[in-house]
């Protein structure tokens, strides 16, 4: 009996993951039909790929508030840029744009020592409205020729939704690099005792810097992902999405005073929000009880890792 | 007479760490009470044990012969302790008045009572001989007077018993004398005051009675009337001089470091010196003498204001610790657990990040066998004890903690190794194999600079000790001149070491 609740307390994301599916494959008969998990992939997908960028900038002991706004932007360009470019060239502008957010904020957080809350808070702020300026306001219809991009977006490859193999894509990379690679290693570091790190010869700025941008980019990517999904980018999509985003990360067992986190308890905390999402979706729950409901199973899920915190 | 406070057979343990083997301690009411020991010997822990602000694992606490129970720091200070840390707890942005009743601010009603605080503070600085406007900012007080602001913050709250942590650590000297003056001063009023210390001296100058604690047991217990230094020594070391510091007679090769008129902010004021290869010189001084920013500065974690660092007679242009590192300089900083070592990471994991390029390959990617042999070598050369290279640093003892901060430094042979109070709470052991390594390394013809509080830690190791004072190089003693006094001497004004 201890050892299964030591088991629980240790392994306490997965734990809540695979409760999460038992109960929902219980309480619902559709829960587990294909379309409804397809649907369920295809929701948590955007979320899913920025949570990763997230998990770096939150190992490093920071955070972006600026990703639902670049979701926003990036999918108001996409679609605009899909009007007067090729389309490789149009792929290729709306993730530099996303790159560059990223980047102005690691230039930010890494060079002038701005709270990262506050310098993304501030681009949060400027890049929504950059969306809307760039929109008009209004949702902007991607060009009926670039077939490609739609298609791909609502296409299937070997059964899987191509959105949700991009997510799988990235979470692999991401899972490689902070076990296996020097920038993950380092990363974690940071997060854990910046100046132990500096003096051990180490350019922390280049470090900080980098996990903004790839932040930027991943955002960017979700973001043209989910025009590509609805041939629409509007400037209001993404609105609240960084808060869904760091409470998968955080229900991951991630610390936001960083260098604590894995890629694989992401993964699930990104799938533990989107399950309850679907299945209160499928029971036909308000809206705003869902909001409720939410904000609690949180709250139990971070009780469960003070629980592990204190129990070592 | 019965004892104001008793604590008998008090043990605790860190993670597998031992910090306090069955220690006794007893004070009398009206009785200034030295602690004494090596750093890491459990002096801290057992004054934080008696303070409440770490628990006791077995063991008893008695109060004019009641045993209590102290939970937390509030149960300690409802018993009328106060204790006095080495760090100041004070708010450096709040005023003087209000940091003296700091503890009683959410006692005595929901508005703060600005006229009646001003008054009494004043009042209680004043009976210790002092004038402070209590409207000053905390921050804003020399250090002599914000430990003056937490005597009174002790005192605002009746204590029986009273715990200094090495005040004089931070002191000058006539700073010291002052503060004695106090401590006689509440003596005669009957507080049982425990000194912590490591300076001989202020013992017999201040102390009735002395206990002497050695890895984490107190050894004896001492009337100072009736014992002398040497005895402590012994006590204390639980072996002479002559085998802690082993002999050494490095050859001394070529110029490799020059510090070249230094500035940092009002720090250090012009720096100069010179470390020959095979050379280990020490820095000696007074807390806030400039030691620590001087070689940080030479290491590049603090940006210098002016002035030239030379390696091998060419000038290096150095921005950051990484230039630093790249050209074959290394640091162990003085603090271990902010600045040293990661704690939550494994041992193997510390010692490759000053070698992440030796470890990686193509994009970065981490060869897994080979840091594992770089680090299990490196454990077993320097006797690090843990459980393998996977163990986190956090659960090992100080003395080994620094030395997985020295494999960092080995594990990318320096020419120049810096090394700032290399064996602040190590216990002794782990001391001996610490000057060995820098020994060796040394024979290496590795350059080697030494800061250290400890003069006979100076005297034991160094090759030519540079005194510092207010930033700037008081004087320098070449090793048949090396004492404990001269250092002194110099360490607080003297232009000359010998009278």
């Amino acid at each position: 009996m201890k050892r299964a609740l030591q088991f629980v307390v240790t392994y306490n994301t997965a734990f809540i993951f695979l409760v999460m599916l038992v109960v929902s494959a219980t309480i619902s008969d559709v829960f587990f039909t294909p379309s409804n998990l397809f649907n369920l992939v295809r929701q948590v997908t955007p979320v899913g790929i920025i949570s990763m960028g997230m998990l770096l900038v939150i190992l490093t002991g920071g955070i972006d508030l600026s990703v639902g706004s670049i979701v926003a932007m990036v999918g108001v360009l996409s679609a605009l840029f899909t009007q007067t470019m090729p389309l490789p060239v149009a792929i290729l502008a709306s993730l530099a744009c996303g790159l560059v957010i990223g980047s102005i904020s690691g230039y930010l957080v890494s060079m002038h020592r701005i709270a990262p809350f506050i310098a993304t808070l501030a681009l949060m702020s400027i890049v929504r409205g950059l969306g809307f300026i760039f929109s008009k306001g209004a949702p902007v219809l991607v060009n009926e020729n670039a077939t490609a991009l739609t298609d791909f977006g609502s296409g299937n490859a070997l059964g899987i939704p191509n959105p949700a193999l991009v997510l799988f894509l990235v979470f692999a990379v991401t899972a490689v690099m902070l076990r296996y690679n020097v920038f993950g290693r380092i990363v974690i570091a940071i997060g854990s005792n910046e100046e132990a790190v500096r003096l051990s010869g180490i350019k922390v700025s280049l470090y900080k810097f980098s996990v903004y941008a790839i932040s930027g980019g991943l955002a960017a990517l979700a973001g043209l992902i989910t025009t590509a999904r609805t041939a629409v980018g509007s400037p209001v999509m993404g609105t609240g999405m960084e808060l869904d985003v760091i409470a998968a990360v955080v229900i991951g067992g991630a610390s936001l005073n960083g260098g604590k986190g894995t890629a694989l308890n992401t993964l699930l905390g990104v799938l533990i929000l989107g399950m309850i999402g679907n299945i209160m979706n499928l029971l036909i729950i308000p809206a705003y009880s869902q909001q409720v409901i939410k904000g609690l199973i949180i709250i139990f899920a971070m009780l469960l890792q003070r629980f592990q915190g204190n129990s070592k | 007479m019965m004892h104001r406070v008793e604590l008998s057979n008090i043990s605790k343990s860190f993670g597998g760490v031992t910090a306090l083997k069955s220690v006794t301690l007893k004070v009398m009411p009206g009785e200034i009470h030295a602690l004494i020991g090596e750093n890491g010997a459990g002096k801290s822990t057992l004054m934080k044990i008696l303070s409440g602000a770490c628990t006791k694992d077995t063991g008893e606490i008695f109060m004019d012969g009641a045993e209590v129970h102290i939970r937390n720091t509030r149960d300690s200070k409802k018993l009328g302790i106060g204790i006095i840390y080495q760090e100041f707890s004070l708010v450096p942005e709040l005023s003087v008045a209000e940091n003296v009743f700091l503890n009683q601010l959410g006692e005595t009603g929901m508005w703060m009572k600005w006229g009646k605080m001003k008054k009494q503070a004043e009042e209680i600085i004043h009976s210790l001989g002092f004038s402070i406007n209590p409207a000053l900012r905390a921050g804003d007080l020399s250090t002599a007077g914000q430990q003056i602001v937490e005597i009174a913050k002790a005192l605002s709250e009746n204590v029986k018993v009273l715990i200094l942590d090495e005040p004089s650590a931070v002191l000058g000297p006539q700073e010291i004398q002052k503060l004695f003056a106090i401590l006689a001063r509440l003596r005669k009023e009957g507080v049982a005051i425990i000194y912590i210390t490591h300076h001989l001296g202020e013992i017999f100058q201040i102390a009735d009675r002395v206990t002497v604690l050695k890895d984490g047991t107190s050894v004896e217990s001492l009337r100072v009337d009736e014992t002398d230094r040497d005895s402590i020594i012994k006590l204390m070391l639980g072996r002479t001089l002559e085998a802690m510091y082993p002999a050494h007679d490095p050859v001394i090769g070529e110029e490799v470091l020059k510090a070249d008129d230094i500035y940092l902010a009002d720090k250090v004021k012009g720096v100069s010196f010179a470390v020959n290869s095979g050379e280990i010189v020490g820095i000696a001084g007074l807390v806030g003498s400039g030691r620590s920013e001087t070689v940080r500065t030479i290491f590049a974690a603090e940006r210098r204001n002016s002035g030239k660092i030379l390696l091998h007679g060419k000038e290096m242009r150095l921005q950051s610790p990484r230039n630093a590192v790249e050209k074959g300089i290394g640091m162990v900083p003085e603090d271990r657990k902010q600045h040293g070592v990661i704690l939550s990471l494994t041992v193997k994991q510390n010692i490759s990040l000053t070698g992440m390029k030796g470890i990686s390959g193509w994009f970065g990617f981490i060869h897994a066998r080979k840091e594992r042999d770089i680090a299990m070598e490196l454990i077993g050369k320097l006797a690090i004890r843990t459980k393998d290279e996977n163990q986190a640093v956090a659960t090992l003892s100080g003395g080994n903690q620094q030395k997985v901060v020295l494999a960092k430094w080995l594990n990318r042979n320096c020419s120049v190794l810096i090394v700032d109070e290399p064996t602040r709470g190590v216990d002794v052991g782990a001391k001996v194999e610490i000057y060995r390594l820098l020994h060796e390394l040394s024979d290496k013809g590795v350059a080697i600079i030494v800061v250290s509080s400890e003069s006979s830690e100076l005297i034991g190791i160094c090759n030519r000790i540079l005194v510092m004072r207010n930033g700037r190089i008081q004087g320098e003693l070449a090793k048949k001149d090396f004492s404990e006094e001269g250092l002194l001497r110099l360490s607080i004004g003297a232009t000359e070491a010998i009278k």
